[in-house]
């Protein structure tokens, strides 16, 4: 049992929340375990990126029923920081620009904070040059500001360098895939890889393409803010197929 | 004009709203006081000259006041490109004046510190850039905290030369800031950007005015600010198109952030296009800190008091990111940080 719950990376019970008063979820639950990957899957408006957020923390979504629970803990009481300082990660859709602060700056203070204490200058420096690499980044990356004038696909890269450098423990990945041309979403689907070996990870998204390259353990279908479906890989091939009207009657 | 005859400008004045004229005398309004002279020091391999005291006519009452007060006055002659130029102004006494004219006529960079903890303390900076060169100069007030200030500036940008013109505003009590640029050839170019951090009761009045007299003229103007405490700033603009300066391109955005829920902030844009072809855009916004450049911060690890810190000095360093010479750049920016670090471990 002890075993199991270091294992368990997060878990979501019967979790309803709302928006100034409007329910987006009614109900989700949601079991992620170490080492697996997790695709949700849903029209605009589903809740999907709902999930990701309040399981983040977003001030703006209120839990009105249900718990989360991150390794065993519940995560109500946790800030934002707190949860990031915990190995949580959310990838964001859409990334917040920070005007006059450079990348380069912004990836010190984050990996200081997560891992509690200042990076080592060559040795980050290495470990950067590495991240970049792979994700084929331009070293000018550094001294840009963070997002600003960025093109969606720069936008996500950044996210997945984020991802790579601070290790966490549960990724999750928000429509990560939305605007990367092909050779990008291999790259970045490469670092998703890597980082979802010892991670629990959530991926959302619209498209069976990203699922090609980073092959998820379990796909759920997410209806009216009630994941109303789970199965495996098959399930994405076929919603991307079918669609989801077939799911409503279920629904 | 003399100071004595002139009529004290109402507040119904675009330039004496919020700052009137006797909130930053430094004395009763009917009088000129003695004042000491601002010292102005350079680096070794650079000269400037003390000069006569100017007997312009000035119709404007700050510039008339600090002309009747006299003070130091200083001549500086760009004559061949250099290594940047950095000038020391010290402040001393009750009430310090200070002149400075800059005759350009290679390009280069010079910058001035204001420093200091006088009462009162004025200073008039004129320039003078000649055809197809460029300036960049950066303006660092550090004054003391209980130090009041007024600053005019007048340049004129002849043909096809280029101004570019930072301010970094993060000292004094009470700050009133006149600022004017006339674009007098074709092909003249001003960048300009303010930043200021107005902290506890700090009042900083920044009004820039930019004049565009001939066609393919252009002006960009950035200012930026963060308030917090009770503090108080206010960023005015005046932007005039003569008749027939067609091909004109201008701009001008003030942003502020507000800090806390005692401080304030205006920021009042004005335009006077005269000619049919230009192209003049501004903007004016006041905010509070983005909660979504907050939470991502956050997402990534950072306390919500770093996550502000580091949006609010981003906010202020992004002030100077229209201006194009790298070491006017870091200059400034490197000020700025210290700066902001000595706030935080206050």
């Amino acid at each position: 049992m002890g075993e199991r719950m270091v294992d368990e990376i997060l878990r979501v019970e019967n979790l309803h929340v709302s928006v100034e008063g409007t329910p987006i979820l009614n109900g989700v639950n949601l079991i992620i375990n170490r080492g697996e990957i997790h695709a949700v899957m849903g029209r605009n408006g589903a809740g999907k990126s709902t999930l990701a957020n309040v399981v983040m923390g977003h001030p703006a979504y209120e839990i009105t029923e249900g718990s989360i629970f991150y390794k065993g803990q519940p995560l109500e009481d946790l800030e934002v920081f707190e949860r990031a300082r915990a190995g949580m990660f959310l990838s964001f859709q859409y990334p917040a620009s920070i005007p006059g602060v450079q990348v380069g700056s912004f990836l010190k203070k984050s990996v200081a904070s997560v891992r509690d204490e200042p990076p080592k200058g060559r040795a980050f420096r290495k470990e950067l040059t590495a991240a970049m690499e792979q994700l084929s980044m331009d070293k000018s990356f550094l001294s840009r500001y963070v997002n600003d004038g960025f093109s969606g696909g720069e936008k996500k890269r950044l996210e997945i360098l984020q991802m790579l450098l601070l290790q966490p423990h549960l990724a999750l990945l928000d429509e990560t895939d939305s605007g990367l041309d092909i050779d990008a979403l291999r790259i970045v689907a490469q670092g998703i890889n890597e980082v979802a070996v010892n991670s629990g990870c959530l991926i959302i998204t619209h498209y069976q393409r990203l699922l090609d390259l980073v092959k998820p353990d379990f796909v759920h279908a997410m209806i009216d803010g009630v994941i109303i479906k789970t199965g495996g890989p098959e399930l994405a091939l076929r919603l991307e197929d079918k669609g989801y009207d077939w799911l409503d009657v279920a629904a | 004009m003399i100071y004595q005859k002139m009529t004290i400008p109402p507040r119904s004045e675009h330039l004496w709203r919020y700052t009137p004229w006797p909130r930053i005398h430094p004395s009763s309004i009917d009088k000129v006081p003695d004042v000491d002279g601002v010292i102005f020091s350079l680096s070794e391999q650079h000269e400037m000259e003390s000069v006569a005291h100017s007997t312009v006519a000035h119709d404007d009452i700050a510039r008339a006041f600090l002309q009747s007060a006299g003070g130091s006055h200083n001549r500086l002659v760009v004559s061949e490109e250099s290594e940047p130029i950095h000038i020391d102004a010290r402040a001393s006494g009750h009430i310090a004046v200070g002149h400075l004219h800059l005759d350009v006529k290679a390009s280069g960079v010079v910058l001035i510190h204001l420093t200091g903890e006088p009462e009162w303390v004025g200073i008039h900076i004129t320039g003078k850039i000649h055809p197809n060169t460029q300036l960049s100069f950066g303006f660092v007030n550090e004054l003391g905290s209980n130090t009041k200030f007024l600053r005019c500036e007048d340049w004129i940008v002849e043909r096809d030369a280029e101004l570019e013109h930072a301010t970094l505003s993060i000292g004094g009590f009470r700050c009133k800031s006149d600022l004017r640029t006339t674009l007098n050839g074709t092909g003249s170019t001003i960048r300009q950007s303010v930043t200021a951090n107005a902290v506890g009761s700090r009042h900083d009045d920044e009004h820039v005015e930019i004049h565009h007299l001939h066609g393919h003229t252009n002006s960009d103007l950035v200012m930026n600010s963060a308030c917090s405490g009770n503090s108080h700033f206010i960023a005015t603009g005046l932007l005039t198109i003569a008749e027939g300066a067609n091909k004109t391109d201008a701009s001008q955005v003030f942003r502020n952030l507000l800090l806390s829920e005692r401080a304030r902030a205006e920021a009042i844009p004005e335009l006077e296009v005269l000619a049919d072809d230009v192209s003049a855009a501004h903007g004016a916004a006041t905010a509070p800190v983005d909660q979504n450049q907050m939470h991502y911060l956050m997402s990534r690890g950072l306390s919500p008091d770093e996550s502000k810190s580091l949006i609010v000095s981003g906010f202020l360093l992004n002030a100077f990111s229209n201006l194009s010479n790298k070491y006017l750049t870091q200059e400034m920016q490197t000020r700025l940080t210290v700066h902001l670090e000595c706030e935080l471990k206050r």
